[in-house]
């Protein structure tokens, strides 16, 4: 593996995203639309808001960073670039090191936005340490990025991408209990609770912002995000170079 | 590591076959490329002179037969030796003609800023762009992105150039500019392998082999195919007919 590829796929990435002011807007205001639309939809539940908004951090960084890893690596392959990138030197290596680091840089700029609005605008109860959230995301984000990748090799065209979302991105928030306590679930969705990355980010991310406790207390939801990342990795490498 | 010695063809293609499916694009294609010259590979569309390039530069596997590209077989490690422009533009629209041309310089390895800044701006000055080097691709013309893509496959100076239909698109004092860009890099020991189906282009290789649907038909010197016409003023289009010609009259034979 070369750090200097990968150095130059991660500032081409994030430099074809900043010039691309629409896939930006998405990024940077989308969120925080729907966090305000949130706060305002649970005006006077604090309780509700304190429960929902960690989970839905966590769901926008995976959410983004799956539609726009999924888009560019579709593109790459579509406009030809990725046919001529693995007439170089580059490894499959330097390609995925090269996109996780692109776009977990826009990962972490959109939590954090995300985050100082929840905290400072909807007045969400904050306990947590921001180092151990960012940590939390930055794995779900490698999942969802290798994910996107993955994904773009079975799309043809940005369309069939979106297509992918009430297959990969849909059932995960319905049985992560963002909305409904996965407990109380029917035993089938508790089971597919189970396999879900969302799931182990949402409880990851609610001990430590709201209880306020350490990666140390969280080490299965982190383990568990730790092993789907290993898994997506694993697979986006089998399917990479695949022009 | 690719071999450099002069004595070694930088393309040797014995017998190679290649299908897509049950379709067979490539029947039995023996070729050798000598260094620091041009081999032109001219054919209609659809002669199979993309995939054969393809093969080369090592995206696809051949079926059968042999394919040493500079003594070896094609492989990712060969690559830094090699320069592709493939015949679709490859180009990130949403950056500059710099950028791209200084990623791929990047990808071949070139990590000396400096170094690889003069690389850029030479190659970039090369195809005619140095003024537009600041510009994103899609304010370009399309002959323009065609340059820029030659621009990429040149930047790091390798020894063989794999150049899929590069002239299209460009008027005609610029295709003159290319030609006597190539001709200088030949003359430096780069070969170059270039596909086409103009004339124009085949007059301007040292060897040419005509491609019909996946055979080659001919191939020669441009002066030794014209001959073969027996018309002593035949120009390399009455040429190719000649041997297309000949070609359907032995099978209807």
């Amino acid at each position: 593996m070369s750090w200097h590829r990968s150095m130059a796929i991660a500032e081409r990435v994030v430099r074809q995203v900043l010039r691309d002011r629409r896939s930006l807007g998405l990024i940077l205001v989308a969120p925080l639309l729907v966090m305000a639309l949130v706060g305002g939809s649970f005006s006077g539940q604090s309780v509700v808001l304190d429960r929902t908004a960690p989970a839905l951090i966590a769901t926008f960084a995976m959410f983004f960073t799956f539609m726009l890893t999924g888009v560019s690596f579709l593109r790459e392959r579509s406009q030809g670039t990725l046919e001529r990138l693995v007439t170089t030197p580059v490894s499959r290596a330097d390609i995925l090191v090269g996109y996780l680091l692109g776009f977990l840089l826009f990962a972490l700029v959109q939590s954090t936005i995300v985050l100082l609005y929840t905290v400072l605008v909807l007045d969400v109860a904050y306990q947590g340490d921001l180092l151990q959230v960012f940590v939390l995301l930055m794995v779900l984000t490698i999942a969802s990025i290798s994910t996107g990748i993955f994904v773009a090799t079975f799309a043809r065209n940005e369309f069939q991408v979106v297509q992918f979302i009430p297959v990969v991105l849909a059932p995960q928030v319905f049985v992560s209990g963002i909305m409904v306590p996965v407990e109380t679930m029917p035993t089938v969705l508790r089971l597919l609770a189970n396999v879900v990355p969302l799931r182990y980010a949402v409880d990851g991310m609610r001990a430590i912002m709201l209880q306020g406790l350490g990666l140390g207390d969280v080490i299965t939801e982190l383990a568990a995000l730790a092993i789907f990342a290993a898994v997506m990795l694993v697979a986006a490498a089998f399917t990479v170079r695949r022009t | 590591m690719a071999s450099m010695e002069s004595g070694v063809p930088a393309v040797d293609v014995a017998d190679l076959s290649f299908s897509y499916g049950d379709r067979e694009v490539l029947k039995g294609l023996s070729i050798q490329v000598g260094r620091g010259t041009i081999y032109g590979l001219l054919g209609a569309n659809g002669s199979g002179k993309t995939t054969f390039i393809r093969v080369l530069v090592g995206l696809m596997k051949p079926g059968s037969g042999s394919v040493k590209v500079l003594g070896e077989d094609p492989s990712p490690k060969l690559t830094e030796h090699v320069g592709y422009m493939p015949q679709l533009n490859a180009l990130y629209q949403e950056l500059t003609v710099r950028n791209n041309v200084d990623f791929f310089a990047r990808m071949y390895g070139m990590n000396d800023r400096r170094k690889r800044k003069t690389a850029v701006d030479e190659a970039i000055s090369v195809v005619g762009l140095s003024d537009r080097a600041g510009d994103g691709i899609q304010s370009l013309s399309g002959g323009m992105r065609q340059r820029v893509s030659l621009a990429i496959a040149l930047v790091h100076s390798p020894s063989l150039l794999l150049l899929d239909e590069p002239t299209v698109g460009l008027d005609p004092e610029l295709r003159a500019a290319f030609w006597d860009h190539f001709r200088q890099l030949a003359s430096a020991g780069t070969t170059i392998l270039i596909s086409s189906h103009t004339m124009d282009d085949a007059a301007h290789c040292d060897r040419l082999a005509f491609l019909q649907t996946g055979k080659i038909i001919a191939q020669d010197s441009p002066a030794e195919l014209r001959k073969a016409t027996g018309q002593p003023d035949s120009t390399l289009e009455d040429a190719f007919l000649y041997f297309v010609r000949k070609g359907r009259d032995n099978v209807l034979a």
